[in-house]
């Protein structure tokens, strides 16, 4: 692991370690979600019609899982991969900045591919899902900002 | 300290993100119903689990005798998939076990506003059961549950199963809006409430919920042959 940068050019430093901060935050709510999600689909609860959700319509659907693991409990992983990298990043760790954007935005595509999913092949929404889509398109927002925040500033990463 | 914090923060999530995962896993398993299975009553029967629930529209669609000794409670959706693959399977037990030893009984709880056409299912198979053919009704609307779930008016196809199982269909369209009808739907609905029910198909079996996942033909048949060893 390479060492915190130093910079002489601290309001940059310091908005990308905002930037940073806040992506961090974020995703903490789309792991939030995604855990929420990996606990009803294991429990199987997911897979029944339920009053408060229209999940089930999605998650009871082969593209819930990938080889047999679940969909949401690979994108926790991938929440937590990006909690983790922008708060190295946050923290002015050499490197996970540009990490950080190839994971969010790797992510961003999946999420227009399961969003196609949803809206021409199932035809049902699930909110949890739509949330996540939410959170992931805010992370790329951010590390898009970040990248041109960096762009001004060429001692970094 | 500035090196190290990064790391520290990244652990106490993972540690919290586990929590969470683990409460949530818990709650699951806490609800009303679940409890039923973990303090089954004494006597693990219906009636008894009825002293504490609320008892649902009366009297309730059964097939079976009253003294078989396993009783198989469906609190379901016509609209549901799930409910639909679960239909053949309970049929399936109805001639396997027969009458005396299997009783079945099915309690509406349609999904509004999840299912569109659930509740004009639900009333569909009420009004049938008031010129006695609550059962046909119910087989027509799984059996062609497909065929109706897109439709943009069901009235004319619920109409169709009416005339099919031989049933007045004047009388039946009356009974559809009847008050009833729409009493005994909310009556089964507030037993699902009660039971702490939130999704189907949900069956409890001798008045202790079955967990989703043994709901497969294997896993619920060996459930019943329990309890018949246990109540011979």
């Amino acid at each position: 692991m390479t060492s915190p940068i130093e910079t002489n050019q601290p309001n940059l430093a310091r908005r990308l370690a905002t930037l940073y901060g806040v992506a961090a935050f974020v995703s903490l709510i789309g792991l939030a979600d995604a855990i929420y999600l990996t606990v009803e689909h294991l429990s199987g609860r997911s897979v029944r019609c339920t009053i408060v959700t229209g999940c089930s319509e999605v998650l009871s659907t082969p593209y819930a899982s990938v080889r047999g693991i679940p969909l949401a409990a690979i994108g926790a992983f991938a929440y937590f991969t990006v909690f983790s990298l922008a708060t190295l990043a946050a923290f002015g760790y050499r490197g996970m900045g540009k990490l950080l954007t190839l994971m969010v935005g790797a992510m961003f595509l999946i999420t227009l591919w399961l969003l196609y999913l949803q809206a021409f092949v199932i035809g049902h929404f699930c909110q949890f899902c739509l949330l996540s889509a939410l959170v992931i398109t805010t992370l790329m927002v951010l590390v898009v900002v970040s990248r041109g925040v960096k762009a001004r500033k060429p001692a970094a990463d | 300290m500035k090196r190290v914090l990064p790391f520290i923060i990244i652990v106490l999530v993972l540690v919290a993100g586990l929590l969470t995962a683990l409460y949530l896993q818990r709650s699951t398993a806490e609800t009303p119903a679940a409890r039923l299975i973990a303090n089954p009553s004494p006597s693990a029967n219906p009636a008894t689990t009825a002293n504490t629930a609320d008892s649902g529209a009366e009297p309730a669609q059964v097939l079976g005798s009253a003294n078989a000794p396993v009783t198989l409670e469906e609190f379901g959706d016509f609209e549901c998939p799930p409910c639909g693959l679960l239909h053949p399977i309970l049929k399936q037990f109805e001639g396997q076990f027969g009458p005396t030893k299997l009783r079945i009984v099915f309690r509406e709880f349609p999904l509004v506003p999840t299912h569109a056409h659930a509740l004009a299912a639900a009333r569909a198979a009420e009004a049938a059961g008031l010129q006695g053919k609550f059962w046909e009704m119910h087989d027509m609307l799984y059996e062609n549950q497909k065929a109706w779930h897109d439709a943009f008016d069901v009235r004319p196809i619920f109409e169709g199963h009416a005339t099919r199982i031989g049933l007045d269909v004047e009388q039946f369209r009356r009974d559809n809006s009847s008050e009833i009808v729409e009493r005994r739907i909310f009556l089964d609905g507030k037993r699902a409430h009660s039971l702490g029910v939130t999704g189907t198909p949900t069956v409890f079996l001798n008045g202790r919920e079955v967990p989703f996942e043994s709901l497969a033909p294997d896993k619920l048949k060996a459930l019943i042959d329990s309890e018949l060893a246990a109540h011979p």
